[in-house]
């Protein structure tokens, strides 16, 4: 029977996405519960200040992170389905064709919600083992907070997860096998299109029209190369802000988690951009198309979104610490002037540059592997 | 001229021997088919002769330059400059139209005259059409257009009417034929369909990895002459 137990780990993707929004999570949520009954107890103004000023961060950021971490899990889940089943196709159409109904086949894929346990497992374990630092430093200043186990938080940040994540796997993949048998089996006809060729379109190259094809056909990747160049922009301009208002421990944190999340998000969109382009690359290098050539045709159309995800991801973070600062923490003391730092914008785009360009390189490797043999031998 | 000496090609660290010591000789604007029965080497032959593979020993020389020797870099030149492919499943890229496929090969020498090739294989009115909305014998046209697009001196066709009924098929070895004979580059054809050996100049037989036979058509028939 399709999907299988190895499938789970397929989606690492989404196992490190699902990690980083419940390891944020978890320490900020069970911070936020110990501390609350704290402003009870506090009498000096300037303390309840800090204390209400740390209970909306760590609400804030468990929201804010944490909803829009598992939202781009859930996308992830989707796409890695949506890519198994353009995969696994003529499978599928031949379960289909015996006689296994769509909702048989689907509640196999409930199996996917194994990978979202694992991440909020380990996401959670994490979270709870950096608690003590978290607590000494988010507590500098106010009195000792005893850290607690909530049964609660495990339910809402594995349990619960978990079950919403294999319930829509199910529901997704139920609607996407709805295609006859014989579609699956011999491939959906492509959507006939009655527009005229423009007169720029005839004289565009092949390079260029293949670029702008492969673009408009993976349109959710462009979505992904964004992501991933707004997380390194963001967590790693923020990273370095929060060295100096906040500690070193959330500086190390953001730093990390940025890095992850960029580093998985482009790595999944390539890597699926160019399995999903191999066996046009085969022909293209059987004809005679250089490596490079291939490499651009396939992935110079992500560029203007990695610049993209780069330009919205400083504003971001630029935005959302001048909120922290100017509205959450205003009523606090001591807290440090912020502004848009020039050098470490700058820093931050030059290590970009050198991090998507051997990102590139590397998949250039990788396109010089594909052989037209390897693909013939797969027909 | 393409002479071929010795040609050795293994995989499987040498377990599997797949072509022992061929050599052979073909003319420029020469009609070649290989046959022979499915695992007989031909078709390694055609990857090894055009450039998609290595052999392990022996030597490829065309027109002077031996192939054996290039790097990948080399070989992807070579390719470009000389080299045209005609697959049994066609390999187009399913996702642009008649146009931009054919141009695939054009771009590769430059050549803005693709239009006409397009013409020649019967394909003006579907030019805007996507791949998935032609039939087979369509796609191959598509196929050929792309090959001829680039002006190769070496055509390699691999089984080109293996995916088509007879009908379609005899219309296409019509098409390529008359192209090869009209532009007067060399073809080299591998089929297991002996029939197709009637339209050919000469004629190379494989068996377990080895030339068993080779001779010369002295009067060569047209795709509507010969058997199915």
């Amino acid at each position: 029977m399709i999907v299988g137990i190895k499938d789970v780990f397929k989606l690492v993707g989404v196992i490190i996405v699902v990690f980083c929004a419940i390891f944020v999570c978890t320490f900020f949520l069970n911070f936020y519960i110990d501390a609350k009954s704290l402003e009870l107890v506090l009498n000096d103004e300037e303390l309840l200040a800090l204390h209400r000023a740390q209970m909306a961060t760590a609400k804030f950021t468990c929201a804010i992170s944490g909803g829009v971490l598992m939202l781009i899990a859930l996308v992830m889940l989707v796409f890695y389905i949506k890519l198994y089943i353009d995969s696994h196709a003529k499978q599928l159409g031949i379960l289909k064709a015996m006689g296994y109904t769509e909702r048989e086949i689907a509640l196999r894929f409930s199996v996917f919600g194994i990978s979202v346990f694992f991440g909020c497992a380990a996401g959670f374990g994490c979270g709870f083992a950096i608690m003590p630092l978290i607590y000494s430093q988010m507590s500098n200043g106010l009195p000792e907070i005893t850290i607690g186990f909530h049964p609660s938080v495990l339910v809402l940040f594995v349990i619960l997860p978990t079950l919403i994540f294999s319930a829509f796997a199910c529901v997704y993949a139920f609607f996407a096998l709805r295609s006859p048998a014989n579609e699956l089996l011999r491939g959906k006809p492509e959507k006939l299109s009655k527009k005229p060729l423009k007169v720029s379109e005839k004289e565009r190259g092949f390079l260029k029209e293949m670029c702008i094809k492969t673009l408009s056909s993976k349109k959710s990747l462009a979505f992904f190369v964004a992501f991933a160049c707004f997380c390194f922009a963001a967590m790693i301009q923020m990273a370095v802000s929060m060295y100096k208002l906040s500690t070193k421990t959330m500086g190390i944190i953001i730093f990390a988690i940025g890095a992850v999340l960029a580093v998985t998000s482009i790595l999944m969109a390539i890597t699926s951009l160019v399995n999903g382009n191999s066996k046009n690359i085969a022909i293209m290098k059987a004809y005679g198309y250089s490596t490079k050539e291939c490499a651009l045709a396939v992935l110079r159309g992500y560029h203007f979104f990695a610049l993209l995800g780069f330009a919205v991801g400083t504003v971001y973070q630029y935005v959302l610490l001048s909120v922290m600062i100017n509205i959450v923490f205003k009523d606090v003391g001591a807290v440090p002037e912020y502004s848009f730092n020039v050098s470490v914008f700058f820093i931050t785009l030059a290590v970009f540059i050198v991090f998507y360009e051997a990102v590139m390189l590397l998949y250039s490797f990788r396109i010089n592997k594909i052989s037209l043999k390897q693909v013939m031998e797969e027909n | 001229m393409i002479c071929v000496k010795d040609l050795v090609k293994t995989y499987k660290g040498g377990a599997v021997k797949v072509l022992k010591g061929i050599s052979l000789d073909i003319c420029d604007g020469e009609f070649v088919v290989i046959t022979g029965a499915s695992g007989s080497g031909k078709s390694t032959l055609m990857n090894v002769l055009s450039g998609l593979e290595k052999p392990d020993s022996g030597s490829i020389v065309y027109d002077g330059d031996n192939i054996s020797e290039m790097n990948e870099q080399q070989l992807t030149v070579f390719r470009r400059k000389k080299v045209g492919f005609i697959f049994q499943h066609y390999y187009l890229l399913s996702n642009l139209n008649v146009i931009q496929n054919v141009k695939m090969g054009a771009d590769l020498t430059g050549n803005k005259d693709y239009n006409e090739i397009i013409e020649k294989v019967g394909l003006t009115a579907k030019c805007k059409n996507r791949i998935s909305e032609l039939s087979g014998g369509e796609q191959q046209r598509v196929s050929i257009a792309r090959a001829l697009a680039k002006k190769p001196n070496y055509l390699f066709l691999d089984e080109p009417t293996g995916a088509l009924d007879e009908s379609t098929g005899r219309n296409v070895l019509d098409y390529i034929v008359r192209l090869q004979r009209e532009n007067g580059f060399t073809m080299i054809l591998v089929t297991h369909n002996l029939n197709i050996a009637e339209m050919a100049d000469t004629v190379i037989k494989m068996n377990s990895g080895e030339i068993c036979v080779r001779y010369k058509n002295t009067t060569k028939k047209s795709a509507y002459e010969i058997g199915w």
